[in-house]
């Protein structure tokens, strides 16, 4: 298994709070990328403003330290592109019907 | 990381809202002690001032500045100025409305002394915002709304403290004029516009809406501000069909927002939306409505005591039923970032939901609007017995609403 691999299981971790709704399958990641033992993650949030992102960014940091080939985290939330719904997962918007 | 990220001051804002429910408990429960003054429209007496200003000042003033300690560096993205400052306010200003309250219901003749603490203490916060706002590197029509918001609830200080001057040294302008002035600032200029600027956040987070276009934002609230001026001119100047231009214009600008609501709430993911935050939903629609009723109201020349009720069912059932909706949403997202934040991502953590316990929302929140209903019917039919059953079942129901508050801190 990759480091990548291993740092994208991670981040199924990380629950958005307040949907109860992991971030991979909201569609909130936009790119990881690692070099050597460094990973940055490349993130937005549904909303800009959203009251929880600092609680997430954290969340996203502290999954991917857990990873032990991991030495260094950079997380780069933007807002552009703004995130859409068509990048949810199936399994994501079946939850949502239901919240 | 990227700049963007904002630090929150979860106790600071806790510290506002928590002591705020002790404000809306006691408002109530003098409400409810004295009936007998409301039935016959005695509202202007010392114990009513002490519950008024406990339910307006030591509620929802103090709640919204809490809301908006947590609110605006992530609505805005940018820090509080000084969270230090911060405390220092909310030490002063609940000093103030404490002090103003006492002496309103004992010796409204000393009121400008406790006034004097208040308006220190809001004029602490807005200080504290001018800073903040200042810093903000790229404004947006939120901004816009907030400092709007924020200029209403200075312009409320200075008509409230020429108030309690005309009380304590005898008359220096007309004091009709500035009372209305001062409601009017208050109720729709600081409240309406701050909780309407909120709502276009709120909504489309609460309710994940994607692909609206709130394109009546700029046009609502310039009809609404243009409302505002008409009825200040009215009041001013004694001219009824200035005060029925106003009432129009208010209602219009109103409903522009609500129809930018709407099409949030179509173009919304969520399809079950939580209890409170329907609760909240609801006073827009009653907002429309009574904003709606004023102007029919202003077109038949009513008298003091139909435009008493009608106050009365604007600051309870849109100002007041929007900030315990929303506040329902909101406390639960400060306990949760105070007792989870640094377990993210570590291990297993709550929900949001299940911080909140929705089975008695519906119990409660009926009880509220029945409570309204009933305490305007025993207002009109001046039915003394009907207004203890339905002021007690407020004051129950706002005690109940305070233990649920309680009972997510609990978790």
């Amino acid at each position: 298994m990759s480091i990548k691999d291993k740092v994208e299981a991670a981040l199924y971790e990380v629950i958005d709070p307040e949907l109860n709704i992991n971030i991979m399958d909201l569609g909130l990641v936009y790119d990881i990328s690692v070099e050597s033992k460094n990973v940055s993650i490349r993130m937005t949030l549904t909303t800009p403003g959203c009251p929880l992102h600092a609680t997430i960014v954290t969340g996203v940091k502290t999954a991917i330290e857990k990873v032990n080939e991991v030495e260094n985290v950079e997380v780069d939330l933007v807002w552009t592109p703004a995130w859409s719904p068509a990048n949810m997962s199936d399994y994501a918007r079946v939850q949502l019907m239901h919240r | 990381m990227n700049n963007s990220f904002s630090h929150v001051n979860i106790k600071l804002a806790l510290a506002f809202i928590l002591t705020s429910l002790l404000g809306l408990v006691a408002s109530q429960f003098i409400l409810f002690w004295n009936s007998e003054w409301l039935i016959h429209g005695y509202f202007r007496i010392p114990s009513l001032w002490m519950a008024f200003h406990l339910l307006i000042l030591g509620f929802a003033v103090m709640v919204v500045m809490g809301a908006m300690y947590q609110m605006i560096p992530v609505v805005l993205l940018t820090p509080i100025w000084n969270e230090r400052f911060g405390f220092y306010q909310y030490i002063i200003t609940i000093s103030g409305i404490l002090i103003l309250s006492i002496q309103l219901g004992l010796k409204p003749s000393i009121a400008f002394y406790g006034g004097a603490i208040t308006i220190i203490g809001i004029l602490m916060f807005l200080f504290q915002m001018y800073l903040t706002i200042k810093a903000q590197k790229q404004k947006n029509r939120i901004t816009g709304l907030v400092v709007g918001a924020l200029t209403f609830l200075f312009l409320t200080i200075i008509a409230g403290f020429l108030l309690a001057w005309n009380i304590g040294n005898g008359e220096i302008l007309r004091h009709e004029s500035i009372f209305s002035s001062h409601l009017l600032f208050g109720l729709t200029g600081w409240f309406t516009l701050l909780i309407i600027g909120f709502s276009y956040k709120l909504v489309p987070m609460f309710s994940l809406a994607h692909g609206f276009s709130m394109r009546w934002i700029k046009k609502a609230y310039f009809i609404y501000l243009l409302g505002m001026f008409f009825l200040i001119l009215s009041f001013w100047m004694n001219d009824s069909t200035l005060s029925q231009i106003g009432w129009l214009l208010l209602w219009i600008g109103f409903t522009l927002f609500l129809l930018d609501i709407r099409e949030m709430l179509a173009k919304r993911l969520r399809r079950q939306l939580d209890r409170s935050f329907r609760f909240a939903l609801m006073a827009i629609y009653f907002g429309s409505v009574i904003h709606f009723l004023a102007f029919i109201v202003s077109l038949m020349k009513a008298n003091a005591v139909i435009w008493g009720v009608l106050i009365y069912l604007y600051i309870m059932t849109w100002i007041i039923f929007s900030i315990l909706g929303y506040l329902k949403k909101i406390v639960p997202v400060l306990w949760w970032t105070l007792k989870y934040d640094k377990k993210i991502g570590k291990e297993q953590v709550p929900a949001l939901k299940d911080l909140i316990n929705e089975k008695n929302d519906i119990i409660i929140y009926c009880s509220f609007l029945i409570g309204i209903v009933g305490t305007v019917i025993a207002f009109l039919t001046e039915n003394i017995l009907l207004m203890q059953v339905f002021q007690g079942l407020l004051f129950v129901s706002i005690v109940l609403y305070g233990i649920t508050i309680i009972q997510i801190l609990r978790k």
